[in-house]
């Protein structure tokens, strides 16, 4: 469970925080305008009812004198309604209305007037309530009385009190609910970014096969945990690799190193003769060669692994790399009593690294080569060329012993040499360059049967 | 040969310093980058010798800058690093060839030789003249003894390569850079081969032998 205040650090909750902030101003002053702009139009609307209110008094003036006058503002005083009416002589004693009293500063200053007052339930509607609020015009008729006309506008400020409050809640309302929405979304997002740092956390304290669970949402947190995934998996599998490696050097380089030491330690020895002391210092060089050789197919292997610069990728025309390289290669296999034959379509060029394909060649040959001789009769190697499926296939195939099928897998990976092939020179190495020159055309090495003997496939994308 | 080799492992140096010596080559000596390119610049030297990574100075700047002003001293870079893509970017500073450590001294040794000695006329000569053996390259032609060769196009060029730089050793990775193209680390007998096959065809029932092994360096042909 999350406390507060990790929920208020996460961005979505202040997003969502700022979202509400925004939101609540723009209804604030939104619902404020409307409220003002109402309660504008019905004070309007009142003043001119109150004007013609008066203007139907100072009719009944002309016509019947001051005491039509008074009459009609008592029958107007009798309707039931907000109206309040109030007549004095000019020294102020009332004569006729609906209300008791005045202000004074109302009745000797003619115009528009708002002002509280007490009033005693004389119209209906108040409620009984005892305040009230007036908006009222005060003017002097000509035979000397002072008139008030106007309305009780409590009914209307209650009203907008009541839109107010109104407002008031809707807008805590939205805000209780918005905190609540933000803190929800924020839970939810920092329980999907939990795992994630979760399985990075076992994964830094040593279990490199943790992997971020995947939803079957598949929204964007699914695709970040399976793109994470994906890099894992590569990253375990270097991981993997180098751990090998390591083990691999330690056994198949310390075995050279150890015969190197026994042939010098052997050419110093007091009773050597200078013929057997040249003999060891020239087995030494060999030896040297050697692990120079495995050193360098290691380095060149990391290096391939690792991705080399994409300038080293020109336009090759494979089919005459395989021209070359089998033409190379020939005489050997001759020598060794081996045909190899070629069967290659035109292909156009293709974007790679012709100089890692005809190296990865080499190593496919020379395999084909140590395989082939094993051939029960008529020893062949056949290298083909074709275009499949947006792939080029480079097919090696001899017709030797063939790779069984529990050790395809592993021959791809650095140092294994399966049993049969350990007293042949080689370190070891040759297939899994072949494999990273594949991996670094995003392609990839597979072993099938020939029957009888081994095709190893190496298929690159046309496409990359 | 006057040689300047830029190295700043002092007993690399020592030892390669006294191995030119012995095969009868003037070598100086810069430890840093700095020195070497005063040196460079200030002497005249047949061949430089740059090691690629160098205190105060790398050295493939040190070749850009002299190529930039004009110096075309052939200059063989050595270089712990060894990739394609290395190789590249050395020879696109102005390097003339890349050799990767650790190396083998005769292997050094015959690549500055022919790298010395390349602007001889040999490189523009149409036909080329070891005893009685004449190659010529328009008519592709091949000759011992007033006998016509036939030789495969490969071997033509394997044959052109070593007559181009006859009385000198060529080992078995500048065959397999220049007449094939290719810069990996060949089986060793595979260029031997390919040798024994041509010497079959050049020398084989012949008076004399042109084509020569060096025993731990590679092949020469002369008269």
């Amino acid at each position: 469970m999350h406390s507060f205040w990790q929920l208020w650090r996460t961005t979505t909750f202040r997003l969502t925080a700022l979202l509400i902030a925004v939101f609540v101003v723009f209804a604030v002053s939104l619902l404020g305008y409307l409220a003002y702009q109402t309660s504008i139009m019905i004070q309007r609307q009142q003043i001119q009812a109150i004007d013609r209110e008066i203007d139907q008094l100072n009719n009944q003036y002309q016509r019947q004198g001051p005491r039509g006058l008074i009459v009609a503002l008592q029958r107007m005083a009798n309707r039931p309604g907000p109206g309040i009416y109030f007549v004095s002589d000019l020294s102020g004693l009332p004569i006729a209305g609906n209300v008791d009293s005045v202000p004074v500063e109302v009745l000797e200053n003619p115009g528009t007037h708002t002002y509280r007052y007490d009033h005693d339930s004389n119209f209906e509607g108040s409620g009984g309530q005892s305040r009230g609020f007036a908006l009222v015009k005060s003017f002097e008729s000509p035979s000397g009385f002072r008139l008030v006309v106007g309305r009780d506008i409590v009914e209307r400020r209650g009203f907008a009190a009541i839109i107010f409050q109104a407002f008031g809640w809707g807008v805590l309302w939205i805000i209780v609910m918005s905190v609540a929405v933000g803190l929800f979304t924020a839970r939810s997002v920092l329980r999907r970014i939990d795992t994630v740092s979760e399985t990075a956390g076992k994964i830094m304290r040593g279990s490199m096969s943790e992997r971020i669970p995947v939803t079957k949402r598949n929204d964007e947190y699914d695709q970040l945990a399976t793109n994470l995934n994906a890099m894992l998996e590569r990253i375990e599998q270097l991981m993997q690799g180098l751990k090998e490696v390591t083990d691999n050097v330690a056994h198949d380089l310390k075995t050279p190193l150890t015969r190197l030491r026994n042939n010098v330690e052997g050419a110093l020895r007091d009773d050597a003769s200078k013929e057997q002391q040249r003999a060891a210092l020239e087995t030494t060089i060999e030896e040297c060669d050697q692990l120079i050789r495995t050193f360098n197919a290691l380095l060149l292997i990391a290096r391939v692994e690792a991705g080399t610069p994409s300038g080293t990728f020109v336009d090759v025309n494979f089919a005459e790399v395989i021209a070359d390289i089998t033409e190379l290669y020939e005489p050997v296999a001759e020598d060794a009593g081996i045909s190899i034959t070629t069967e290659v379509e035109d292909l156009p060029t293709f974007k790679a690294n012709r100089e890692l394909i005809g190296q990865a060649l080499v190593n496919l040959i020379e395999n084909a080569i140590k395989y082939a001789k094993d051939a029960k009769s008529d020893p062949t190697i056949k290298v083909s060329l074709k275009r499949n499926n947006g792939h080029v296939i480079i097919d090696v195939a001899d017709n030797g012993p063939g790779i069984p099928q529990e050790d395809r897998e592993r021959v791809l990976q650095r140092f294994v040499r399966l049993e049969k092939s350990r007293s042949e020179p080689g370190s070891g190495l040759g297939l899994s360059l072949v494999a990273a020159v594949a991996r670094l055309h995003k392609g990839e090495v597979e072993i099938l049967d020939n029957s009888p003997g081994a095709t190893i496939r190496l298929q690159i994308p046309t496409e990359r | 040969m006057k040689i300047l080799l830029i190295e700043d492992d002092r007993e690399a140096a020592n030892y390669l310093i006294q191995a030119l010596d012995e095969a009868g080559h003037v070598a100086h000596h810069a430890a840093d980058g700095e020195t070497g390119y005063a040196m460079a610049s200030s002497m005249d030297y047949d061949i430089l010798i740059v090691d690629r990574m160098l205190p105060r100075r790398d050295g493939l700047s040190i070749i850009e800058s002299l190529r930039a002003e004009g110096d075309e001293t052939p200059a063989l870079i050595l270089s712990a690093l060894g990739e394609v893509d290395d190789r590249v970017t050395g020879l696109r500073a102005g390097g003339d060839d890349y050799l990767t450590k650790p190396y083998a001294f005769s292997e050094l040794l015959a690549r500055i030789e022919v790298l010395a000695r390349r602007s001889a006329p040999a490189e523009a000569a149409t036909t080329l003249t070891v005893g009685d053996l004449s190659l010529d390259r328009l008519s592709r032609n091949v000759e011992r003894e007033g006998e016509k060769i036939l030789l495969q196009p490969r071997e033509f060029r394997l044959l052109e390569y070593l007559m181009k730089h006859a009385g000198q050793v060529v080992t078995r990775t500048m065959l397999l850079e220049n007449v094939w193209d290719y810069h990996f680390d060949p089986q060793t007998n595979v260029i031997d081969v390919h040798m024994s096959r041509l010497r079959t065809k050049i020398d084989k029932g012949r008076k004399s032998a042109l084509l020569h092994t060096i025993r731990g360096s590679g092949y020469m042909i002369s008269a």
